[in-house]
């Protein structure tokens, strides 16, 4: 399925890409695609599409302070965790769009 | 009457120390001097250290002495000499109060450890002790006592002067043994005090007049001067005030006996002392080899006893009085000066962090003076000689401190500037041998008066010329001046038996010019013999080269020369054609042109081939950015600004001869300065890319057992490297980011990061400890890596990319196994650096 992420931390300069390594490669696993934005030090990278959003099963927005945009994905289910869970539990982060 | 205008010179104001020496100046005339300050109109006897305290003298003042007497003139010219050459150097080496104060009441988590009681107060001098309390009772009831006073007018004012004269002896005495130039320094600021007429004069009065016992006396004079002290509108001053109470109390010891325990009476093992105040004296006197603190009552910054324990390497926090009170005799303490805290009743934990602080600070401080001894070379090893440009003695010291390996240029002209008459051989002779001694073996070179351009002597009574810049400068009027310029060699020849001094002729365009110097030099030396003056046999003159013609005729010049430097500021502007102080022109006045870099490298290499050593010193010395090209000139050694030393011995560490001689080479063949700069810049940005790592940044085998004390030790770390100014400030930014969510990762890493101030450069520092560390109570994993990320609040995006790439490489199990198996600190690095370097890993 595909699925779009968003991470962010408070410093925004490790962490942030951290969450996302980890999505990105768990997902990729399990034989998702995902695309995840950044919102960290260097601003908005990897930044999504409306479209992209459009055509997503579901968000996860991995985040320990507000995100940015956040009303993008009002239309999705959204499964919202800290960064530090995105991290150490991807797999079960990941599982938890499909029930 | 004469009178002497003069601005003050003193960050710190007119205080006990120059107002002492402006004192013993005017005692040695008969002669009136009166001192005025226009500011605020106050005048004193310039005779009275205490009267000139009282005028509340700051800083840019404008002031005046007023001279009259028999030996007016005397006076008048030993005052002028005083005003230029000892006043200026007669302040503290510390800053004003004001900015010097530790910044943060922030401190790590462990502190609040339940068992250690924090004693919060003021840091006075730097470092951290641990001993047992022990109270200082210095002067036991004195106060008490000065009112049991007899009621004999005479007697007393005999015990009085007999005990006037006790103290000042015992003072001069300390003085002399004082074995420590800032103590020294205070005790002559009290032995003034002791020795002013308008102090005792009035202790006398009081005895003789109003029938008061002497040690009322004196402590009423010194409670009137202390009063005027702090009403002054300078912290400084009004912190003096307490030296007459140092002063009262020191009288009052020789009036009714001592109250200072013997030396025997000192603890024999590690202790802090613990007293209400303190006298410098008594703690010059006591015996400090167990002393490992001070925490003293309410006692200002600037307090003379503050500056003292300083200048001892005391560990010293000022405490409020309710905590000092609390304070038990016998229990354990531990002074940090740095923190401005005192603990009492350290927990085990806390112990232990500050032995490992300690040892990271000893560390710290042999590495860095170990670096700053080493001589300054290229990655490749080429050697490259780190010197300084002074224009004064006072700037000397810190010069060596700051890692100058010589003295590349001595502006002697600065000695002849500002004043009415050309300063004498003996008065030039002083200046030079002192610099010469400060030097300790390395090379000073003196560069012979530089007049003319931009710098007037009015006594030469030099013509006006059209174009000062391109007349009768430097070396071009030495023919007509010749007493002038002989008198100076024989005062550099003088002092050049007690050190490596070398002479170097300014504006250089003929090799008859540097034949004038020699014969000159020559004729000096003769002049000394004829006297019997002993003076060094041989010394090296050699010629600064900033005008192209001898840049271009260097060759010529070797025979005559023993060395050359260049003269980068004046050459520049005679190559191109610009003033250099034209605001207009400054967009012109680059040195990157191509013609100038050629130029500068044609010289050097002549000059090599000629066999002659070659420096640089001017401006571009002291920039780190182009030094690339520099080094690739080959030049034997870069004189610059003190500041900029560190710096660049640095650069020059991280620089390969060999890639700079490429660089200078696509450097001469560009066809402007914005080009060279393109290429310069690419050169040193290649350097920042992969800079975030760095072999001194790796650490295996850690004995850190706590997230405290691994977090310190990298923050160490970085400072040692010269990417952190404060290793304390990162410390604290780092925690404030662990304290919203811990960076334990859960893999047997934790992440560790802050973004503060005082990151100079993005850095990445990784420790591996000897036991796994459990980051968090709970929940948390056991940690075998910590890799601590610091930036800098305005960090370039290329940093932070870096930084992110490698925080996705954590998420892979292999880089971590990696890290964590990876047999030396070397591996590591390679590891760090891959990662940094390659694309990201994963794509979308």
């Amino acid at each position: 399925m595909n699925i779009v992420a968003v991470t962010a931390c408070p410093t925004g300069i490790a962490h942030t890409y951290m969450a996302a390594e980890q999505l990105e490669k768990t997902a990729r696993k399990l034989g998702h695609n995902i695309k995840v934005e950044t919102q960290g030090a260097m601003g908005i990278e990897n930044e999504l599409s409306a479209k992209e959003i459009r055509e997503a099963a579901g968000a996860i927005l991995a985040a320990d302070i507000a995100v940015q945009g956040r009303e993008r994905f009002d239309s999705l289910k959204v499964v919202e965790v800290s960064v530090a869970e995105a991290i150490k539990h991807p797999e079960t982060v990941l599982n938890r769009l499909e029930k | 009457m004469t009178g002497i205008p003069f601005a003050f010179p003193l960050a710190n104001g007119l205080h006990a120390r120059p107002a002492g020496l402006l004192q013993e100046t005017c005692q040695r005339f008969d002669a009136v001097v009166v001192f005025r300050n226009q500011r605020n109109r106050a005048c004193a006897d310039a005779g009275s250290v205490l009267e000139l305290v009282a005028t509340s003298t700051v800083a840019g003042d404008p002031c005046l002495l007023e001279v009259s007497g028999r030996q007016e003139e005397e006076a008048v010219q030993a005052l002028r000499s005083f005003l230029r050459l000892e006043l200026p150097r007669a302040d503290d080496a510390q800053p004003p109060a004001a900015g010097v104060e530790a910044g943060s009441d922030w401190l790590p988590p462990l502190f609040n450890d339940g068992a250690s009681l924090l004693l919060h107060g003021r840091a006075l001098a730097p470092g951290t002790g641990r001993g047992r309390a022990a109270r200082l009772q210095l002067s036991p009831n004195l106060p008490a006592r000065f009112a049991a006073g007899r009621k004999d007018a005479r007697l007393e004012q005999r015990l009085f002067r007999e005990a006037l004269e006790k103290a000042r002896l015992e003072t001069r005495r300390q003085a002399e043994q004082a074995g420590n130039a800032v103590g020294a320094g205070i005790l002559k600021a009290q032995l003034a005090i002791l020795c002013d007429p308008h102090f005792w004069q009035r202790i006398d009065a009081l005895i003789a007049d109003k029938k008061l016992p002497a040690g009322t006396a004196i402590q009423k004079t010194a409670a009137a001067f202390a009063d005027v002290l702090r009403r002054s509108p300078s912290v400084y001053l009004r912190e003096r005030a307490a030296d007459l109470d140092d002063i009262a109390a020191l009288l009052g010891v020789h009036l009714y006996g001592r109250g200072e325990p013997a030396a025997a009476q000192m603890p024999r093992r590690p202790f802090v002392g613990v007293a209400a105040s303190l006298s410098p004296a008594a703690l010059l006197a006591f015996d400090r080899r167990f002393l490992r603190g001070l925490v003293l009552g309410e006692v200002g910054f600037t307090a003379h006893v503050a500056i003292l324990a300083r200048s001892l390497a005391v560990p010293t926090v000022s405490l409020p009085p309710a905590s000092l009170a609390g304070i038990a005799a016998g229990g354990e303490l531990i002074v940090d000066g740095r923190r401005g805290l005192v603990v009492a009743g350290p927990g085990a934990a806390l112990k232990r962090y500050y032995r490992l602080e300690q040892e990271g600070a000893e560390r710290r401080q042999r590495l860095q003076s170990r670096s700053l001894l080493r001589r300054a070379k290229t990655l490749d090893g080429s050697r490259i000689e780190v010197a300084a440009n002074v224009g004064s003695i006072a700037e000397l010291e810190p010069a060596w401190r700051g890692g100058a390996e010589a003295v590349g240029l001595f502006r002697s002209e600065m000695l002849f500037l500002d004043r009415e008459t050309p300063p004498g051989e003996d008065e030039q002779y002083a200046v030079y041998r002192q610099a010469a001694l400060s030097a300790k073996g390395r090379p000073v070179i003196v560069r012979t008066l530089d007049v003319g351009g931009d710098k007037h002597l009015p006594y030469l009574r030099l013509p006006a010329e059209e174009n000062p810049f391109l007349g009768c400068r430097g070396v071009r009027f030495y023919g007509e001046q010749q007493e002038l310029i002989r008198c100076q060699l024989r005062a550099i020849l003088r002092a050049a038996r007690h050190g490596r001094l070398k002479i170097m002729v300014p504006m250089v365009t003929t090799v008859a010019e540097v034949a004038l110097a020699r014969r000159l030099l020559a004729a000096a030396a003769g002049e000394l013999r004829l006297r019997k003056i002993p003076h060094a046999r041989r010394i090296e003159l050699g010629i600064m080269v900033e005008t192209p013609a001898a840049a271009l005729a260097i060759g010529a010049f070797a025979g005559i020369s023993d060395f050359f430097s260049v003269g980068s500021n004046d050459l520049l502007q005679y190559v191109l054609a610009v003033d250099r102080g034209n605001a207009r022109l400054a967009g012109l006045y680059d040195p990157l042109h191509p013609a100038f870099l050629s130029l500068l490298r044609t010289t050097a290499a002549r000059a090599r081939k000629a066999g002659r050593w070659i420096g640089l010193c001017g401006e571009m010395a002291g920039r780190p950015d182009l030094l690339p090209l520099l080094v690739g000139m080959g030049f034997d050694e870069f004189s610059m600004a003190a500041a900029r030393i560190a710096a660049a011995r640095q650069r020059i560490g991280e620089l390969d001869s060999g890639a700079c001689r490429d660089l200078l080479r696509r450097a001469l063949r560009c066809a402007d300065a914005g080009q060279v700069a393109a290429q310069l810049s690419e050169f040193n940005h290649g350097r920042a890319a992969t800079g975030v790592v760095s072999a001194g940044l790796v650490r295996l085998g850690s004995a850190s057992r706590t997230p405290a004390e691994a977090i310190r030790e990298l923050c160490e770390l970085l400072e040692l490297d010269n990417r952190v100014d404060d290793a304390a400030a990162l410390e604290e930014a780092v925690w404030k980011r662990e304290q919203t969510v811990a960076t334990d990762l859960g893999f047997g890493f934790a992440l560790p990061h802050g973004k503060s101030a005082t990151v100079r450069a993005a850095s990445v520092a990784f420790l591996r400890p000897a036991h796994a560390i459990r980051w968090t109570v709970k929940g948390g994993s056991r940690v075998r890596g910590v890799l601590l990320i610091a930036v800098p609040v305005d960090a370039a995006d290329e940093h932070l990319k870096i930084i992110a790439r490698l925080s996705r490489q954590l998420m892979h199990e292999e880089f971590r196994a990696g890290l964590l198996s990876a047999a030396d600190p070397g591996a590591v690095l390679a590891l760090l650096a891959s990662a940094v370097a390659g694309p990201p890993v994963s794509r979308t």
